[in-house]
């Protein structure tokens, strides 16, 4: 960061070199009169409307369903139950498999897509062959697509390959998408050649160049890209509604859904249904929440 | 070079995509159209998927005891419950069906067999039916034949849901007014606008399909009108009968009797909070739990209109047709649909009335489920849904028409003027896709 | 294998040289597993649906007949069956993508300069307002509509309690109806535009602050002529993809208020799925899903050239 000497701060206004505006302290565009006290009310506001919600979601859940209709309404559940989770629990709507469900597509539409889009972005991105241009024109023209276009046609076609219903439904045609690829081709890119070089001269092959230095190095990236698939996944919603068809298939976010419309008067049911989908994924983002904001962030920038 | 590779590759998907729809054609059109036998099932054992929409009231607990004790008295067949919403099942199920994925059998709305039969997806329940014994004076009047579709059998009628009148008996009494049922426009009005005088909106319209679209298709009939025409060929909910029963629901908003922008279950969750006083629902949610701790009494639906007439449903029993479809399994699934028909007497206590008429004109009946007799007396007057292919989708404009006149956004007629006009269109498209 | 001879520069220019030898077969074989789900599951789906679209495609009849562009003849012709209905989703979407676009740059931007700021905590902030975009969109639909219900709700008893009307129905009515998609949509996706909005914020040079600093620049001018302009890249990512993801909204509408009043908010991408997968009305569905993609691809183009057109 930039020291001000203080010759050559604006004459007009000779400030005493506090802490704030020269040591260490990156400047900022605005807000330097504003005082710092009012920025912090600001934030909190904005953490208060994000949390307060979800803290009434979950004393809901502790209600009674004639307690979470009725009014004056009162944070405190009265009486306190666990009936919801319980009745949750008894196996009419399996909401534990539905996460199970999410967890285990999320996991293998990533596994898909590192897998096929960095061998494809090594070879885009490093190698030489005919069609090169052709296949990259191809796959870039694809990224601004609405994926509306391919409802009706993939549904057919996975129907045909007999997947309705099955987790491969909701993995394979989602790891489809052009933007893997090109993410991770703009990466390889940017990464130095000269150490592939040299493995090159001591006679390494490709496989071996791309397994052993390149993924190495894009480890980065590959975070990016493996949080953005999983995030994805997790919040897809209308292609699992139509290809998932028996309960117990069912993902997270069509599940709760089905659950909120077999449910539909008794909120306390729902809502305990909503905080089992929450917690534990917000715990995990509570933990890696640096890594993984992170990664999204890295993906604004470069793309 | 380029693009000649780019002709190319444009080629290849080309064909392959057409190739597929080819194969789409030829293969995956048309489903069989077997028939179900009425024998029991002494096969090899098999797994058969059961869908039904019934998440709500007790039968989310009744269903799985018969289900269980089903599967424990015979060890060939295992029947797997799938409850599922109604809207979903509809959505979902003709698609699956197609693909295989279908169930071997299912319940499904009076007004859903015959598009289902039109579409190729139910097998013939023709056999079913002798061996049970069944003929049409069993059930009530029209349910029979409105299983069939082009002269043969393809549901049967497992129950009947008529609406009723909820009344919050806590309400009336506290709001000093009288509690005698009314009966008639007379002393329906009266009830209200006694109400309205005490402080209570006494009964809440909404422009959802279970209770706003039901309770005008009822008043519609009161008026002595009719949904649709003879042949179903025209919309015919936009007569003066459709108006004037459209109009009454408006009207309770601008006398005050109902709040504007009750959203769904509104009205049925301020019966259970003493809010109202009277709610048109159906015979369904005598079970539901919230009721319970309610003073609550159910009547048959006010005379409004110049006829007696309320709206009801049935739930029958289909056999898909699914695409690689085991005839060992449709086979069991038969076995099962007439073990329940023989185990019915017991689905009272779901709030659905059985279809039979023998079970459900048991005296025992009514002793142990007092709450269904006013929805029994109904049913001598029940209007059951339209029979016609694809007239689901002609349905959800009426339901349009019921919330933009709630809502304020168009006068009755409007309202019911420019739904009339796009059924018309759904109508005429049925015929064309589905051959009339 | 590397030529020795060829120039340092050359060697270790970024991309693959040209002159390099081709190794089509291990390119190709490294592109293969893309390729194959690639070539199945876009460019096959995306000749096909136009295929379909040709067709008087019912999926619960077993007979396609071609019928031509009249799909596409029927979508542009008031009166038929399908124009009302598919230019009044198209109209919600419109309405939606409208008004939901600027509030979500304006928002997220006002927050990432917030959280720019040399304060304690940024990160733990930065996290909770990324929070609600990992619980999904059936979880905020599902929590939404319980919260906005306009007789059992919280937020009409709050607006109560403070004087405001409290009978507003949210989730029944327009323009509420409105209002609460809207909003709820912010809330569950502000968090994602803040996050890379604050990473190209972080990425503007400091320099370039103070030497505006020098010029005697105040702190709106500095905004408008270094941040904004330093955004530019980032911009144009996010306003391109919340755009894109605003017109493709199905999730909220189909939690939130179920495509009511009627049918008011019912999205394009709603009518569509509903009339090809659940009506089985795959032909006319396909031709709106290629008009909804051709509408798109020119506002796209229009959005992109206006945000380069701004250097």
């Amino acid at each position: 960061m930039t020291q001000l000497a203080p010759e050559r701060l604006p004459a007009a206004a000779p400030q005493p070199p506090t802490p704030a505006s020269t040591g260490g302290a990156r400047r900022r565009p605005w807000h330097r009169r504003v005082p710092t006290v009012a920025l912090y009310v600001a934030l909190a506001v904005m953490t208060l409307a994000i949390l307060l919600p979800l803290l009434w979601i979950v004393l809901t859940s502790f209600k009674t369903d004639f307690d979470a209709i009725s009014r004056p309404a009162s944070p405190i559940p009265d009486p306190f139950t666990v009936d919801a989770y319980r009745t949750l629990s008894s196996g009419q709507q399996p909401i534990f498999r539905w996460f199970l469900n999410s967890l285990a597509a999320g996991a293998l539409q990533t596994a898909i897509i590192l897998v096929t889009a960095s061998l494809g972005a090594y070879a885009l991105a490093r190698l030489e062959f005919r069609g090169k241009k052709i296949v990259f024109g191809m796959i870039v023209s694809t990224l601004l697509v609405p994926p509306v276009i391919f409802l009706i046609p993939n549904y057919l076609i996975v129907e045909s390959l007999g997947w309705l219903d099955t987790i491969w439904a909701i993995t394979v045609p989602g790891a489809a998408g052009a933007f893997g690829i090109f993410f991770l081709r703009q990466f390889f890119v940017g990464l130095p050649v000269e150490i592939e070089e040299a493995a090159r001269l001591d006679g390494a092959s490709d496989l071996r160049i791309f397994l052993q230095v390149v993924i190495p190095l894009s480890r980065p990236a590959l975070a990016t890209l493996a949080v953005l698939s999983f995030l994805s996944n997790w919040n897809d919603f209308l292609w699992p509604v139509y290809v998932l068809l028996s309960p117990e298939n069912l993902t997270l976010q069509p599940g709760l859904s089905v659950l909120s419309g077999a449910y539909s008067t008794h909120f306390g049911i729902v809502m305990a249904g909503a905080v089992i989908a929450s917690v534990p994924v917000l715990v995990l983002f509570t933990l890696a929440q640096r890594q993984i904001v992170d990664s999204v962030a890295a993906s604004g920038v470069k793309g | 070079m380029n693009r000649s590779l780019v002709t190319r590759a444009v080629a290849v998907a080309a064909t392959v995509g057409l190739g597929i729809s080819l194969a789409g054609c030829s293969a995956g059109g048309s489903s069989s159209t077997g028939t179900v036998s009425g024998a029991d099932y002494t096969g090899p054992k098999v797994t058969i998927d059961f869908w039904n929409g019934w998440t709500g009231g007790a039968a989310p607990v009744i269903v799985p005891e018969l289900v269980k004790q089903f599967n424990a008295e015979h060890d060939n067949i295992v029947v797997k419950s799938v409850p599922m919403e109604w809207a979903d099942i509809a959505s979902k199920m003709p698609l699956a069906i197609k693909a295989g994925k279908g169930p071997d059998v299912a319940v499904a709305h009076g007004d859903d067999v015959a598009t289902y039969a039109a579409q190729g997806l139910l097998l013939d329940s023709g056999d079913i039916v002798d061996g049970l014994g069944y003929t049409a004076d069993d059930f009530p009047e029209g349910l029979f034949e409105g299983n069939q579709y082009q002269g043969t059998q393809y549901g049967i009628p497992w129950s009947v849901t008529p609406l009723g009148l909820y009344i919050n008996n806590d309400v009336l009494k506290e709001a000093g007014v009288d509690t005698t049922v009314p009966t008639d426009a007379d002393s329906y009005e009266a009830s209200l606008a006694a109400l309205k005088a005490a402080g209570v909106q006494g009964e809440w319209v909404d422009g959802y399909v279970f209770t706003g679209t039901f309770e005008f298709e009822s008043l519609v009939w009161q008026f002595g009108g009719d949904l649709y025409d003879e042949d179903v060929t025209k919309a015919t909910f936009n007569s003066d009968a459709g108006v004037q029963a459209l109009q009454h629901m408006v009207d309770q908003i601008d006398k005050g009797y109902s709040p504007q922008n009750v959203p769904q279950d509104g009205n049925f969750n301020a019966l259970v909070k003493g809010e109202n006083a009277y709610n048109w629902n159906g015979v369904w949610q005598t079970t539901n739990e919230a009721l319970q701790d309610v003073d609550f009494s159910v009547a048959p639906l006010p005379q409004i209109g110049t006829e007696k007439a309320v709206w009801s449903s049935s739930t029958d029993w289909i056999f898909p047709s699914n695409k690689g479809q085991s005839a060992d399994e449709t086979s069991a699934a038969a076995t099962f649909v007439k073990w329940m028909n023989d185990n019915s007497a017991g689905w009272a206590e779901t709030g659905e009335l059985p279809a039979a008429n023998d079970v459900r004109d048991d005296p025992a009946l009514v002793e142990k489920y007092p709450n269904l007799k006013p929805f029994l007396d109904q049913l001598p007057y029940a209007h059951y849904e339209t029979v016609a292919p694809g007239i689901t989708a002609a349905n959800a404009e009426i339901t349009t028409a019921v919330g933009e006149a709630v809502l304020g956004k168009k006068t009755p007629k409007e309202a019911l003027d420019d739904a009339a006009a796009q059924a018309d269109k759904i109508l005429e498209q049925n015929a064309q896709t589905y051959g009339g | 294998m590397a030529d020795p001879l060829l120039s340092p520069a050359a060697r270790t220019s970024r991309s693959a040289r040209p002159g390099a030898p081709r190794r089509d077969l291990t390119a190709y074989a490294f592109l293969a597993p893309f390729l194959v789900l690639f070539a199945l599951f876009v460019l096959v789906p995306a000749v096909y649906g136009l295929v379909i679209s040709l067709h008087r495609w019912n999926s619960l009849v077993p007979v396609h007949p071609f019928i031509g562009l009249q799909n596409y003849v029927d979508l542009v012709t008031p009166g038929s069956l399908t124009f009302s209905d598919f230019w009044s989703s198209m109209r919600a979407t419109g309405i939606f993508t409208v008004f939901s676009v600027p509030l979500l740059i304006v928002v997220p931007l006002l927050a990432a300069v917030l959280l720019n700021q040399n304060l304690k905590g940024t990160t733990f902030f930065r996290g909770v307002f990324f929070a609600p975009y990992v619980l999904g969109v059936a979880v905020i639909g599902v929590i939404w509509k319980y919260l906005l219900d306009p007789q059992a709700g919280v937020v009409n008893h709050l607006l109560g309690l403070i004087g405001l009307p409290d009978q507003t129905p949210w989730t029944v009515d327009v323009p509420w109806a409105w209002v609460s998609l809207v909003g709820v949509t912010i809330w569950w996706t502000a968090g994602l535009n803040t996050v890379i909005l604050l990473a190209g914020l972080k990425g503007i040079n400091a320099d370039l602050y103070e030497a505006a600093a020098l010029d005697g620049a105040g702190t709106v001018r500095k905004f408008w002529s270094v941040t904004l302009p330093g955004l530019r890249p980032v911009m144009i990512f996010v306003t391109t993809t919340t755009i894109l993801a605003s017109a493709n909204m199905f999730g909220q509408s189909f939690l939130l208020t179920q495509g009511g009043p009627g049918t008011e908010t019912r999205s394009a991408i709603m009518y569509i799925a509903d009339q090809g997968l659940a009506q089985g009305n795959m032909g006319a569905a396909s031709a709106m899903s290629y008009l909804l993609f051709a509408v798109l691809a020119v506002i796209s183009v229009v959005n992109f050239r206006i945000q380069r057109e701004k250097a």
